[in-house]
């Protein structure tokens, strides 16, 4: 009797507790109007809390954001900070379904997001801006040609900057000599270690980096495609692009039967030495892995000659975000010099910063050179040499159909 | 019959053990061992980082796990409220179509969940039930009560109609023989069924991941991008955790109701 | 006419809990992946025919690859799964009874979530994994590259071990079931007739054993059939299973592809009620046929 009784009870008051965690806590009402103060706004944004979707491969970035990031807008602006890991292409999609059912109210305050993703989003009217040139950090501390155009598309204010990348190369010293140093060397050394390399299968982001890299090498430098989509210029490339990719398949791993299916998989396979060369769009990724304990101490990483592609990677606000101001408050946190410096650390994450340097005063540029990204990490100036931009959005959406047509189902 | 000999029992052990027992056993090593890679068969060196992790997260994992534990939970009450009137229906009476309509209504644990769910998931946006916990409980109660279904009906098959009619005869109303001689009798069935179900709803991640949209956290979603990760050790403690959860559940509950057989001197 | 009347309506009332959430959610559920792959209730408004997306799914050669892979993944563990338990339920039913708890271990895998069944066959049977270790320190390989690639042979093989380590517990569970209510004294009559042991097993006790067989066989092959949890983190890319390619295609284009990823689900499901009507008819056929002599 009175188990059952007991039990009864329990099932009864269960939906009541559980309904009640998930019901959303206060929020800042209203739509954070043009001409408001940010004053007002951090004011608005108090003691609300903020949902910020991203991805969520990277333990440590998950650790940094968890801690640092969540106990600053705490402290600074009695915030809430909830990191929800979702992929860029999946958020995107739940925001167009959303805006086709109408959802005045989602559950996305801020995303972490750029490149095609980005493109997509702001063309489906799925941001809410502009609203970077609001923030003070934005005002005061990043050159505004800096961040005037995502991967050759134009931000127009809809996306806050964050952080900034360049693509790598990572291999084991204790295993391989001397890497290969321009994409012509590259082939060659694929040829010469069957089995040993292999790419993430795009649209992975950074399967789909390395392939554009291939493209900017066969096809003679970046310069022709930054004037915008051109399809007679991608109708004549292409197919060098494919060659080279066909010709080093059978050396590949598995064959090129089959790539693993992300970045975290390639990652892994570097890890337990079933390929030799790692790659990753991020230039502390190494440096991180080996922190984690992930990868050897021994793991270096390079660049080639060629050109490495640099991409600048930013924040932005669904339309139908519950919190815009807190989402403001937040944006502007992550572009504040502390946070920036303290995301540069390679214990926390090495992610280079979006700052202007000139526009810092000079005992916050020194903290900066201060930072010692560790032995596995490229210094930015190291990295600047062979810096090339990224390609506008519309040619890498169409290599990424067309890899699975002419390399994959070949 | 000729008994076999002891040594194939014990054999038999070993090769049942080494199936489905060691893959847990290896995987408590990877969790101590991140670097253990090939060809060491036992790790060079072991590190707690795994289980520092557990620690410094375990505000977020504690989240998870009862997110996980509670949705579950209301899953089985749910399909419990979904299913008892009409497991008594089937068993006790019949009726044409019967046997149609026993085969259709346990389709939904057969055909593949993505069907039927991707199609339902527009609408639930427009009931704004996607991203909430209610919407991740229906989809999963939807899916998951056949089997229940099929536990209770067993349950009132076992049961018979001959304590229900002498409590009529005794003069008791239906709700209350409900109550008091059905429901109580039930328990072994319920638990069955509901285990069953429990277990579903706590593993599955796809239909969680689909309506829940992020917003509902679950342990199976703070677990699947460990698992593709170069991280091993994290992931196979926190497979650890899914693992021993649920035992220590059951046996919380079998406790409990010995303890209250006991005291009704039923054992 | 009103007594029936009454009963009608009282028995629909006892039906409607389960009815109800059957019909609006699951039929309904289906009935809208239908209509979206036809082009109706999409997000985007649809530009073309009504037969549109079936036309694009089905030139596509790469469809059928992955149709007949799954096919194929299912089959193989389902089989596989059912074999496998029968064999190792008929010995833990024959385990003394001091030995029969220890025999519980076999519960494991139904408890562990199959991502985390995928994770364990992943760090067992990769080129860098465990057995691999185990070879290299028999002596059997010199290098990583020396063993056989198991995970990614484009033969599915890491998942079809996965959903049978994940699907021989379930089918042990239904067969011990019936085992358990099995009369011991029936063997140990054939025995004492002079019936050797496999005869036993394959003329007295399998036959009896065919519903919880049939059963599991059923739901382990559709559901490794359509299921993504596993897949998704086994899978490799040519051929890939049709549920990773829906999800592709519901999540990571653009939504105009939406009537493809419907249309391929609207097969699947399909597929699956035709299986599972053709499967029970020819069961049944085959039970007559064997009673009948």
């Amino acid at each position: 009797m009175t188990l059952r009784w007991n039990l009864t009870c329990l099932l009864l008051i269960l939906p009541i507790v559980f309904f009640n965690p998930f019901a959303q806590p206060a929020r800042a009402s209203g739509d954070p109007l043009p001409d408001t103060p940010f004053e007002q706004i951090r004011e608005q944004a108090r003691g609300t809390r903020v949902n910020w979707y991203m991805y969520g491969g990277w333990a440590h970035v998950n650790a940094w954001v968890d801690t640092f990031v969540a106990k600053e807008m705490k402290q600074r602006y009695d915030i809430d900070l909830k990191r929800v890991p979702m992929d860029a292409g999946v958020f995107v999609n739940k925001l167009l379904n959303e805006k086709a059912a109408e959802k005045k109210t989602g559950t996305i305050d801020l995303l972490w997001i750029n490149g095609e993703n980005f493109k997509n989003a702001k063309q489906a009217g799925l941001l809410f801006g502009p609203f970077a040139g609001r923030l003070p950090n934005v005002q005061q501390y990043v050159d505004p040609g800096s961040i005037s155009h995502d991967f050759g598309f134009p931000v127009e204010g809809y996306e806050a900057p964050f952080g900034r990348a360049q693509f790598v190369f990572e291999y084991d010293t204790a295993r391989t000599g001397t890497p290969p140093d321009t994409v012509a060397a590259l082939k060659e050394w694929i040829m010469a270690h069957p089995g040993q390399f292999t790419y993430p299968q795009p649209p992975d982001f950074t399967g789909s980096a390395f392939v554009r890299h291939i493209l900017y090498a066969v096809s003679g430098g970046h310069d022709p495609y930054m004037d915008g989509w051109d399809p007679d210029l991608y109708e004549k490339n292409a197919p060098l692009l494919w060659d080279w990719l066909n010709q080093i398949k059978p050396f590949l791993w598995q064959k090129g039967r089959t790539y693993p299916r992300d970045s975290a998989f390639l990652d892994t396979l570097f890890a337990r030495g079933e390929v030799a060369l790692g790659m990753s769009y991020h230039p502390p990724h190494a440096q991180n892995m080996i922190i984690e304990g992930s990868y050897p101490d021994t793991v270096r990483t390079f660049a080639l000659k060629d050109g490495s592609i640099f991409n600048t990677h930013f924040t932005a606000i669904p339309f139908n975000a519950p919190n815009k101001a807190g989402a403001m408050v937040l944006a502007d946190f992550l572009v504040s010099v502390d946070a920036q410096i303290s995301k540069f650390q390679p214990e926390n994450w090495g992610d280079f910063p979006v700052l202007d340097m000139n526009r810092l005063t000079l005992s916050d540029r020194q903290r900066f050179e201060a930072v010692d990204l560790g032995p596995a990490t490229l210094t930015p100036e190291q990295l600047a040499k062979t810096a090339v931009p990224e390609i506008p959005a519309p040619y890498l959406e169409a290599l990424e159909q067309d890899w699975k047509t002419h390399v994959l189902d070949r | 019959m000729k008994r076999s000999h002891p040594a194939a029992h014990i054999l038999f052990l070993v090769l049942l053990f080494s199936l489905f027992a060691l893959p847990a056993g290896i995987l408590v090593l990877v969790g101590l061992a991140p670097g253990w890679r090939f060809p060491d068969l036992w790790p060079e060196r072991f590190s707690f980082a795994g289980i520092e992790f557990l620690i410094t997260h375990r505000d977020r994992i504690a989240v998870s796990l009862a997110s996980s534990f509670l949705y579950s939970l209301a899953t089985v009450f749910v399909t419990l409220c979904m299913c008892l009137t009409p497991a008594a229906a089937f068993a006790r009476q019949r009726f044409p179509g019967k046997r149609l309509l026993e085969a259709l209504v346990l389709t939904p644990a057969l055909v593949p969940p993505m069907t039927f769910a991707m199609g339902l998931h527009m609408v639930f946006i427009k009931l704004s039930l996607a991203d909430t916990a209610a919407g991740v409980v229906l989809i999963l109660a939807l899916f998951s009560y056949p089997y229940m279904f099929r536990a209770l009906v067993a349950g009132f098959q076992t049961m018979g109609q001959g304590y229900r009619v002498c409590a009529g005869n005794l003069g008791a109303g239906n709700i209350a023989i409900f109550r008091q001689v059905e429901l109580p009798l039930l328990v072994p069935a319920m638990i069955a069924g509901g285990s069953v179900v429990f277990l579903v709803a706590f593993s599955e991640y796809f239909l969680v991941f689909l309506m829940g949209g992020g917003n509902v956290p679950s342990f199976t979603g703070f677990l699947m991008p460990l698992l593709a990760s170069s991280n091993r050790s994290l992931a196979a403690i926190l497979t650890l955790i899914f693992l021993v959860l649920p035992i220590l559940l059951f046996f919380l509950l079998d406790w409990c109701l010995m303890r209250s057989y006991r005291k009704k001197g039923m054992i | 006419m009103s007594w029936t009347g009454n009963r009608t309506a009282i028995l629909l009332l006892k039906l409607s809990p389960l009815m109800l959430p059957f019909l609006v959610l699951f039929c309904g559920g289906v009935f809208l992946t239908v209509c979206q792959s036809l082009g109706l209730f999409t997000p985007l408004p649809h530009t073309g025919g009504l037969v549109d997306a079936y036309a694009v799914i089905l030139s596509d050669p790469s469809f059928f690859a992955s149709a007949g892979f799954s096919f194929g993944v299912a089959l193989a563990s389902a089989a596989g799964s059912v074999a496998a338990a029968t064999f190792l339920a008929y010995r833990v039913w024959q385990l003394p009874k001091k030995m029969a708890g220890a025999a519980l271990v076999y519960k494991i895998p139904l408890i562990l979530p199959h991502i985390a069944v995928a994770f364990v066959v992943l760090v067992f049977w990769s080129r860098s994994g465990i057995l691999a270790s185990l070879a290299h320190a028999l002596g059997l390989i010199q290098s990583m590259q020396e063993f056989p690639n198991v995970l990614y042979s484009g033969w599915g093989v890491g998942m079809i071990l996965a959903y049978t380590l994940k699907g021989t517990p379930f089918a042990m569970l239904l067969i011990l079931a019936l085992l358990v209510r099995f009369d011991v004294r029936q063997i140990q009559t054939a025995a004492m007739l002079g019936a050797s042991k496999p005869r036993i097993f394959f003329a007295i006790v399998l036959p009896r054993l065919a519903p919880a067989l049939h059963t599991s066989f059923i739901i382990l092959f559709l559901y490794s059939f359509g299921a993504f949890d596993i897949p998704y983190i086994l899978s490799e890319s040519r051929p890939g299973m049709l549920s990773l390619h829906v999800f592709d295609l519901y999540f990571k284009h653009d939504l105009a592809r939406r009537p493809e990823a419907m249309a391929i689900l609207t097969l699947m499901f399909g597929f699956a009620v035709l299986f599972i009507i053709a499967y029970s008819r020819t069961v049944t056929r085959l039970e007559n046929g064997v009673r009948k002599l």
